[in-house]
C-alpha cells in the first residue's frame, strides 16, 4: 500500500525516555497518593511493584492522562503535561488498561475492540485489519464474536489487553493485567511482553512478584508514592541476599527493600 | 480479471463461500509469496506469515470486506501480511534467533526491462539508483511496503533512530536528484 | 510518489525473475513492478509459481495448513453494525433514561389533560418541567454509573467534549419532539420553553465539568424545582421565567454558559480528581 512519508513522521527523537517523572504529585482523592516520584521509563516491559496503598494505580491514571498531575513534572513522549497539552495527539499513541475494567456485556469482542479502536481515532480502513491483529495476539481469535458476558475472568482480561493493544501504542499501560489468567494464559501473557518489549514502553503493574522477574527487563517498586528501587530483576533477587521473608528470592528482594526504604524515612523524620 | 473481481470475492468469503476463498487464494498467494520471500530470507517464516494472513481473512471477510471498499483487496491484503511478518520479526527477536531480513540487492544497471522504466520518471528512476542500498531499503518498506518507522526498525534490525535518519537523508538525496 | 500507469504491463521475463528472487532488478524497476503488481491483476497472474521451487513449496505447505485450519475454523457470522456505531452517539444505558424521561413527561401531560378536564387554573406542568427534561439523560451521557467503562472511554483520545456533545445532541433530539408532541397537546409551545431547555443542558454541561455531569444535572433539576415549579403550582399562576418577554434573558444565558463551557472543555478528558 503506497503511502507518503511525513516529515513529522522522521524528526528525529528529542526525548531520552518515554516516560519521564520528576518530583511528580497526584492526588487521589483527598490523600497525595504519588508524593515526590521520580522516575524515567524507556522501551521494555516493567514491572511496577508495590504494596497495597502505593499509589500503583494513581500512578498508572496519572501516565494513562487520566488524572492531572497536583506538581512536578511528567512528560510523556517528550510532551508535558503541564499547561496546555494535546491530549488527544498523546493519547493516540497510549493504550491502557486500568484495573477495575469495566465493559458491555451485549458487545462481542470484536464489536468492543471494534469501538475502542474508534475512540482511540484509528483510520477507519486500518479499524478492522487492527482489530483482527489485535484479537490474535492476545489468543481471544476463537471467542471473537461471542458477547463478553459469555467470557470467563481471563478472557475479558485479555479482551481489555487487546483494546490496549489495538492502536499500536508506543506507551502500553497494565493495571493488573494477568487477574483470572491461568498458569498458561499467563505464560502466553509474557510471550505477548516479551514481543512488545522490542519498540514498547511496557509498565506492568502488579502484586504477583514472579510475573514481574519473569517477564520484565526493569523492576520498579514503589512505597508511599515514592520511589523505592528500581533495576533488573537480577538485582532484585540479590538484595534478598541479606535476609527478607519470601519463598523466592525476588520475594526476599522486595520485603529487604521495602524495609530498608521505610526504616530510612522513619530515621529521617 | 480485473482488481474489482478480488474484492467480489472477499464479499463472496464472508458470506461463507469457501470457493471464492480459495479462488482469492489461488490468484493472490504466488504474488505474496514473491514479494514476502524479497524481504525475509526465511521460508518457514514466509510460510507462518502466509497462512496466518489468509486464516485472519477467513476468520474476519465480514469485517474486512466493508474496509476493502474503496482500496484493493490487495493492497490491505499486503497490509495484513507486512504487519504480520513484524510481529514473527519480534517473535524471533525475542527468541534471539532474528530471520535475517533479504539481503541488499545489489544493483546492477543495464538489465532493465524497457517497458516499466516508463512507469517511473526517467530523473526519479536514476535518483533511486544512485541511492545508497541502506536508504533506498528504508524507503521501499516506508513508502511502498506501507510500513511505520518502528515497524521498519523490527524489520531491518536496526534502531528507530537509524530509520529517521536514513529516511531523511534519502528525502534529502531525492529532492536534490529531482531539482 | 506515483506510478503513472500508461498501460505497460510487465514482461514474461521480467516477472520469472522477479518470481525466482533475482536479485540483479534493478532499484527503480524493482520500485515500479512491485508497485504496478499491487495494481495489476493481469501481471500478478503471470507470476507462475512453478518458476521457483521455493515458492512452489512454501505455497503447498501454506495450503496443506490452511486445508486444516479452515475445517475447524468457523467464518466469523456477519456483524451487527449499527450497535458499536450507536455507542458513538449514545451512552450504554441511555435508552433506560430515556425511557424514564418519556414517562415522566406523560405522567406530566395526564396531569395537564386532566387539569383542563376539570377546568381547574394549575399551570401546565408539562412546560414547567420541559426545560429540566433532557437532564435525565444528559446526566447518563457522561456518568461513571451509566457507562461501565468510564475508565477506558476517558482515557481515550475522543473522549472529552466533542464525545459529550454527541451524545447529548442524541439525547436532545430524543427527548425535543416527544415534549414538542406532548406540548401541542396542552398548548405549551416549543417557543416557550425550546430555549431554556438549551439553556440548562448546556449549562448542565459547564457546570458538569467542574463537579460531574450528574451532580450538575441533579443540583439543576432540584434548583428549578424549587425556585421555579413549586411556587408556581402552589400560588397557580405560570412562572414568569417562562414568559415570551423573558426569552432575551434566556438568550443571553444561553449565550454565556456556551462561553463557560468552551473555556472548561478540558475538564471532560480526565477524572474528577476526587475518584
Amino acid at each position: 500500500m503506497i503511502r507518503t512519508l511525513g516529515a513529522a513522521e522522521t524528526a528525529p527523537t528529542t526525548y531520552i525516555g518515554e516516560i519521564r517523572a520528576q518530583e511528580l504529585r497526584v492526588r487521589a482523592g483527598r490523600r497525595m497518593a504519588v508524593d515526590g516520584l521520580d522516575l524515567t521509563l524507556g522501551t521494555g516491559v516493567h514491572g511496577l511493584l508495590g504494596p497495597n496503598g502505593a499509589g500503583k494505580t494513581t500512578l498508572m491514571r496519572a501516565l494513562a492522562t487520566v488524572l492531572r498531575p497536583a506538581g512536578g513534572t511528567l512528560e510523556l513522549l517528550g510532551s508535558s503535561l503541564q499547561g496546555r497539552v494535546d491530549l488527544r495527539a498523546l493519547r493516540r499513541e497510549i493504550g491502557y488498561l486500568p484495573q477495575e475494567f469495566g465493559y458491555y456485556p451485549r458487545f462481542t469482542v470484536r464489536e468492543f475492540v471494534e469501538y475502542m479502536a474508534w475512540l482511540k481515532e484509528v483510520p477507519g480502513r486500518e479499524v478492522p485489519g487492527a482489530v483482527q491483529r489485535a484479537i490474535e495476539r492476545v489468543g481471544l481469535a476463537d471467542r471473537a464474536d461471542d458477547r463478553m458476558k459469555t467470557l470467563s475472568g481471563g478472557m475479558l482480561r485479555r479482551a481489555g489487553i487487546a483494546q490496549a493493544i489495538v492502536n499500536d501504542p508506543r506507551i502500553l499501560l497494565l493495571d493488573e493485567p494477568t487477574v483470572g489468567l491461568d498458569p498458561e494464559q499467563r505464560l502466553d501473557f509474557r510471550e505477548l511482553l516479551r514481543d512488545l518489549a522490542a519498540d514498547t514502553c511496557v509498565v506492568v503493574s502488579t502484586h504477583l512478584v514472579e510475573d514481574v522477574v519473569a517477564a520484565c527487563t526493569d523492576v520498579v517498586l514503589i512505597d508511599a508514592g515514592r520511589l523505592v528501587f528500581q533495576g533488573v530483576p537480577s538485582e532484585l533477587e540479590r538484595a534478598g541476599d541479606s535476609g527478607g521473608v519470601g519463598d523466592s528470592a525476588a520475594e526476599r528482594g522486595y520485603t529487604v527493600l521495602l524495609r530498608q526504604h521505610r526504616g530510612s524515612a522513619e530515621g529521617a523524620r | 480479471m480485473t482488481s474489482a473481481d478480488e474484492e467480489e470475492l472477499v464479499r463472496r468469503t464472508a458470506r461463507g463461500d469457501q470457493a471464492a476463498f480459495d479462488e482469492l487464494y489461488r490468484r493472490t498467494s504466488p504474488w505474496l509469496a514473491v514479494r514476502l520471500r524479497r524481504r525475509c530470507s526465511d521460508d518457514d517464516v514466509v510460510a507462518e506469515v502466509m497462512q496466518e494472513t489468509y486464516l485472519a481473512v477467513w476468520r474476519a471477510a465480514d469485517a474486512f470486506a466493508g474496509a476493502s471498499v474503496g482500496g484493493s483487496a490487495v493492497g490491505w491484503l499486503w497490509t495484513i501480511a507486512a504487519r504480520r511478518l513484524i510481529d514473527a520479526f519480534r517473535r524471533r527477536a525475542r527468541l534471539a534467533q532474528v530471520p535475517p531480513a533479504a539481503a541488499l540487492a545489489e544493483t546492477v544497471p543495464g538489465a532493465e526491462d524497457e517497458a516499466l522504466g516508463r512507469l517511473v520518471g526517467d530523473d526519479l528512476g536514476d535518483a533511486l539508483r544512485r541511492l545508497a542500498p541502506e536508504l533506498r531499503q528504508v524507503l521501499h518498506a516506508t513508502v511502498l511496503d506501507g510500513l511505520t518507522v518502528r515497524e521498519t526498525a523490527v524489520l531491518l534490525g536496526v534502531p528507530e533512530g537509524t530509520v529517521k535518519t536514513r529516511a531523511r537523508r534519502a528525502r534529502v538525496a531525492l529532492r536534490e536528484a529531482l531539482s | 510518489m506515483t506510478v503513472r500507469g500508461d498501460g505497460a504491463h510487465a514482461s514474461g521475463e521480467l516477472l520469472e525473475r522477479y518470481a525466482a528472487g533475482d536479485a540483479g532488478i534493478g532499484p527503480d524497476t524493482l520500485w515500479a513492478l512491485e508497485a504496478h503488481l499491487e495494481a495489476c491483476a493481469a501481471c500478478r497472474g503471470g507470476l507462475r509459481a512453478d518458476v521457483s521451487p521455493g515458492v512452489t513449496s512454501i505455497l503447498e505447505r501454506v495450503r496443506a495448513g490452511l486445508d486444516i485450519e479452515l475445517a475447524r475454523t468457523p467464518r466469523a457470522p456477519a456483524r451487527r453494525r449499527w450497535l458499536p456505531r450507536s455507542f458513538r452517539w449514545t451512552a450504554p444505558t441511555l435508552l433506560r433514561w430515556l425511557a424514564m424521561t418519556g414517562l415522566v413527561v406523560t405522567v406530566a401531560l395526564g396531569f395537564d389533560v386532566a387539569n383542563q378536564a376539570v377546568g381547574s387554573h394549575y399551570p401546565s406542568l408539562v412546560l414547567l418541567l420541559a426545560p429540566v427534561a433532557p437532564l435525565l439523560g444528559v446526566a447518563a451521557a457522561w456518568s461513571r454509573r451509566t457507562d461501565p467503562a468510564y475508565e477506558l472511554v476517558s482515557a481515550t483520545p475522543r473522549a472529552g467534549l466533542y464525545l459529550v456533545l454527541r451524545r447529548t445532541l442524541a439525547v436532545l433530539v430524543a427527548v425535543i419532539p416527544v415534549l414538542a408532541a406532548a406540548g401541542s397537546v396542552v398548548d405549551a409551545s416549543p417557543a416557550r420553553w425550546l430555549l431554556p431547555c438549551l439553556a440548562f443542558t448546556v449549562a448542565t454541561l459547564a457546570l458538569g465539568s467542574i463537579v460531574g455531569v450528574p451532580r450538575a444535572a441533579a443540583g439543576l433539576a432540584v434548583t428549578w424545582a424549587v425556585a421555579v415549579v413549586t411556587p408556581s403550582l402552589v400560588t397557580t399562576r405560570p412562572p414568569v421565567v417562562l414568559e415570551p418577554r423573558a426569552l432575551p434573558a434566556w438568550a443571553a444565558l444561553t449565550a454565556a454558559v456556551v462561553v463557560v463551557l468552551a473555556v472548561r472543555r478540558s475538564g471532560f478528558s480526565r477524572l474528577p480528581s476526587g475518584r
